[in-house]
């Protein structure tokens, strides 16, 4: 493989071309650093690798083998990560929210979880600019947060059958709801066309209606002469002998290379970020870079993301629309009445049949399988669905760790520990009787719930203390100055609400802090 | 119980003209019959023709083939699987040995491979297996009898659910690029969706 910085040590290596990877991609080339950018997948065309087809479009997700351990083991695989140039934003559902301020500091205000060492106001002028370069849409008045709109693009124009019956049990019970902010165009934007509600934005968005890295940030870093190079899977980060990093290891098509660069930056997300750190170890650091704490691998965080389906008398047709068209938010914040911290979003959340039918031969103790199943399915049309992003508090032996089985390239496969704790599984089931009363309100028959989780965060969290987090806010290692973290894997708490926003906040936020390092 | 459709006319594939050219040669693939095998045996795959007919309940030919196709293109790739529990062997072993167990376990009733029980004892053979209560051979030596069985469930309902013959049957829509959805009200139609006959 020849490629143009072969012989250089750049500024900047990036791994991982994610939500992250393609903010910091796009602002540091912007800014005039040279920048390398290497993705494990592939560098897909919308138009010609995505279709309109559930089955095929699983090879967007992060397919590898993970060891999962635990009571409740995550679905990892399509629900949890993506894989190539745009990470988990070619298939993701493109909602789009901000964290409230609660989140930032849920130790002093409930007495849970840890304080992040950043307050909602330093990152509030990135979620707006993001919002911004992006087009979310979203509603002109948005009840929650501290962020109450209007959005830059206006909200979305129908919704879904789903999303109406959504709104009227919320009505009918006194619950607010409002249209979802989301990275969708509502309307035409620098060349991209508005959604045409087809469904499967999952599925990756052939239309380019949907934001995603792959489409936004990469072409823009590209123009701005950063090298981005697909198929590059890093196995090790190379450590010099005063202990700072100065490269990459990685793999294409079986065959080893190096990329020097001065700085690294990894943004291969919750599972692959610890598992290059603990990887990489050195006679130096022989738990692993950047773990003199102890913390790299600890305290992921997934969301849960329990579903209820019930039936109606009339079609509601989940594959109808974006998936998700309207939400709320009123359960959010943490109420003492309810006995338990913190809180949740509710989505109206559409569904293609494999999904639906995935979930509900799980929905039981029991599979459900044969003349039951088959029955549910006839009745497809008849489903409407809501689902949670419940907030999950961090544990420390929820983690990431090495298992003793290796992969192709002989780098041992990621062992992914996790357990709910009780705060939340007293969420989950506070949600769900939720979700059932708005079901019901609306005019269904609730009939299953599936227990699901959704988007991964933390394990190598942000603090100001050394030996209690791996980086400091700005995803600079506090052990190696220049090796920065900067992805999901940064959250210290999950927030009850979809994570990306502030992902790439944090990102752009990052971004300006290495600029002015570089220019001092 | 006789399954019923309420769209006993629809045919998504009319509609494929409407497709992108890649969605519809990932989709009109499945429906060609395929036979040669990559990775299954023929005593493999009779014993999942009988094993995923009844999971999904239905015994059409082509369908169940189409199931057998996926099932056997995934094993052969050896992709990823995402993720794999803790003292669950990979897939392609999980499988073989498995499906190995099931077969041994139509000797053990009745002297006759799995696939040439009578429905009711493969079912109650399959009942057993998915709650883990199958009496343990030799054959099931670190082979988990629910996470055999949930595999099997998966790969069939997602390969039975891509296909076209099932997406007519339970009214889906079908691939929509480039042509979107207009009508979101509850109860409205686009012209090319599914009408439900009386
Ligand atoms: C199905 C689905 C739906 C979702 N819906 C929403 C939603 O509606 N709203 C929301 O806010 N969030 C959603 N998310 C979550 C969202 O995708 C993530 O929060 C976000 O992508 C995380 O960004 P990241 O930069 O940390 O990682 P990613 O975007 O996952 O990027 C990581 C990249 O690193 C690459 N990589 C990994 N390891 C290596 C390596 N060793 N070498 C080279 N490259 C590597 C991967 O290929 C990948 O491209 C969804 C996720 C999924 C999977
Ligand atoms: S629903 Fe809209 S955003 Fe989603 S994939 Fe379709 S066109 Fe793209």
């Amino acid at each position: 493989m020849k490629w143009r910085h072969e012989h250089d040590a750049v500024d900047i290596v990036i791994v991982g071309a994610g939500a992250a990877g393609g903010v910091l991609a796009k602002e540091l080339s912007e800014a005039g650093l040279s920048v390398v950018v290497l993705d494990a997948g592939p560098w897909r065309d919308p138009q010609k690798d995505f279709a309109s087809d559930e089955l095929s479009m699983r090879s967007l997700a992060w397919e590898d083998t993970r060891i999962v351990d635990g009571t409740e083991p995550f679905g990892m695989g399509s629900h949890h990560s993506g894989r190539g140039i745009g990470g988990g934003t070619q298939n993701f559902t493109g909602v789009f929210l901000r964290f409230h301020e609660s989140d930032f500091k849920t130790k002093s205000i409930d007495g849970v979880g840890e304080d992040w060492p950043i307050h909602y106001k330093d990152l509030e002028p990135y979620y707006s600019r993001i919002e911004k370069e992006i087009a979310v849409s979203g509603p002109k008045h948005f009840p929650w947060g501290n962020f109450n709109g209007p959005y830059p693009y206006p909200e979305r124009d129908p919704l879904s059958p789903n999303a109406y019956l959504f709104q009227k049990g919320c009505e009918a019970l006194g619950i607010q709801s409002a249209v979802t902010p989301l990275a969708i165009l509502s309307a035409p934007f620098e060349g991209r066309p508005p959604c045409t509600n087809r469904g499967f934005c999952i599925e990756g968005c052939m239309p380019n209606a949907k934001f995603s890295t792959l489409i936004v940030h990469i072409p823009k870093a590209v123009q701005a002469g950063a090298e981005i190079l697909p198929n590059c899977m890093v196995t090790q980060i190379e450590v010099d002998t005063q202990g700072h990093v100065n490269g990459v290891l990685f793999v294409n098509q079986g065959t080893t290379y190096r990329q020097r660069a001065k700085t690294v930056i990894l943004c291969a997300h919750v599972v692959e970020t610890p598992r290059l750190l603990l990887h990489s170890a050195t006679p130096q650091f022989p738990d692993g870079l950047a773990n003199s704490s102890g913390w790299v691998g600890r305290s992921i965080m997934t969301h849960s993301s329990n579903d209820v389906y019930a039936k109606f008398e009339q079609e509601v047709r989940l594959y109808k629309g974006t998936p998700v068209l309207a939400s709320t938010q009123d359960f959010y914040e943490t109420d003492p009445h309810r006995g338990f911290a913190r809180g949740y979003t509710i989505h109206s959340h559409g569904s293609r049949p494999i999904d639906m039918a995935q979930g509900i031969s799980k929905a039981s103790h029991e599979p459900v399988w044969g003349p039951q199943l088959r029955q549910i399915m006839l009745d497809y049309n008849y489903y409407g669905r809501l689902t949670m992003v419940g907030e999950v508090l961090p544990q420390w032996d929820n983690h990431i760790s090495l298992s003793a089985e290796k992969d192709e390239n002989g780098m041992p496969r990621a062992s992914v520990t996790f357990n709910y704790g009780d705060n939340d599984l007293k969420l989950i089931d506070h949600a769900v009787e939720n979700m059932k009363l708005i079901l019901k309100a609306a005019g269904g028959e609730v009939a299953y719930v599936v227990s699901d989780t959704q988007h991964l965060m933390g394990g190598c969290r942000m603090g100001n203390n050394p030996a209690t987090s791996v980086v400091n806010s700005y995803g600079q290692s506090h052990d190696i100055p220049n090796l920065f973290i900067c992805d999901a894997s940064l959250f210290v708490t999950s927030s009850g609400g979809n994570p990306t926003n502030t992902v790439m906040a944090l990102a752009a936020r990052t971004a300006d802090y290495i600029i002015e390092l570089a220019s001092s | 119980m006789k399954n019923h459709t309420y769209y006993p006319t629809y045919n998504v594939m009319d509609e494929q003209k409407e497709w992108d050219s890649h969605t519809r040669s990932i989709v009109t693939s499945r429906l060609q019959r395929e036979h040669s095998h990559r990775f299954l045996t023929p005593v493999e795959a009779e014993t999942l023709r009988v094993w995923c007919a009844l999971l999904m309940d239905d015994h059409r030919g082509d369908i169940i083939q189409a199931i057998l196709t996926h099932i056997d293109q995934t094993l052969a790739e050896n992709k990823g699987e995402g993720q794999r529990k803790v003292n669950v062997p990979p897939l392609q072993k999980l499988l073989r040995q498995g499906l190995k167990a099931i077969d041994e376990a139509g000797w053990i009733a009745d002297s006759r491979p799995f696939f040439q029980l009578d429905e009711a004892a493969q079912k109650q053979i399959m009942r057993q297996i998915s709650d883990a209560s199958y009496p343990l051979t030799e054959a099931w030596e670190g082979i988990p009898q629910k996470a055999l069985f949930h595999k099997l469930l998966q790969l069939s309902v997602e390969a039975y659910y891509s296909h076209p013959l099932v997406w007519s049957e339970i009214g889906f829509g079908g691939p929509a690029y480039p042509r979107g959805y207009v009508r979101a009200d509850p109860g409205q139609l686009d012209p090319w969706e599914a009408v439900r006959k009386p």
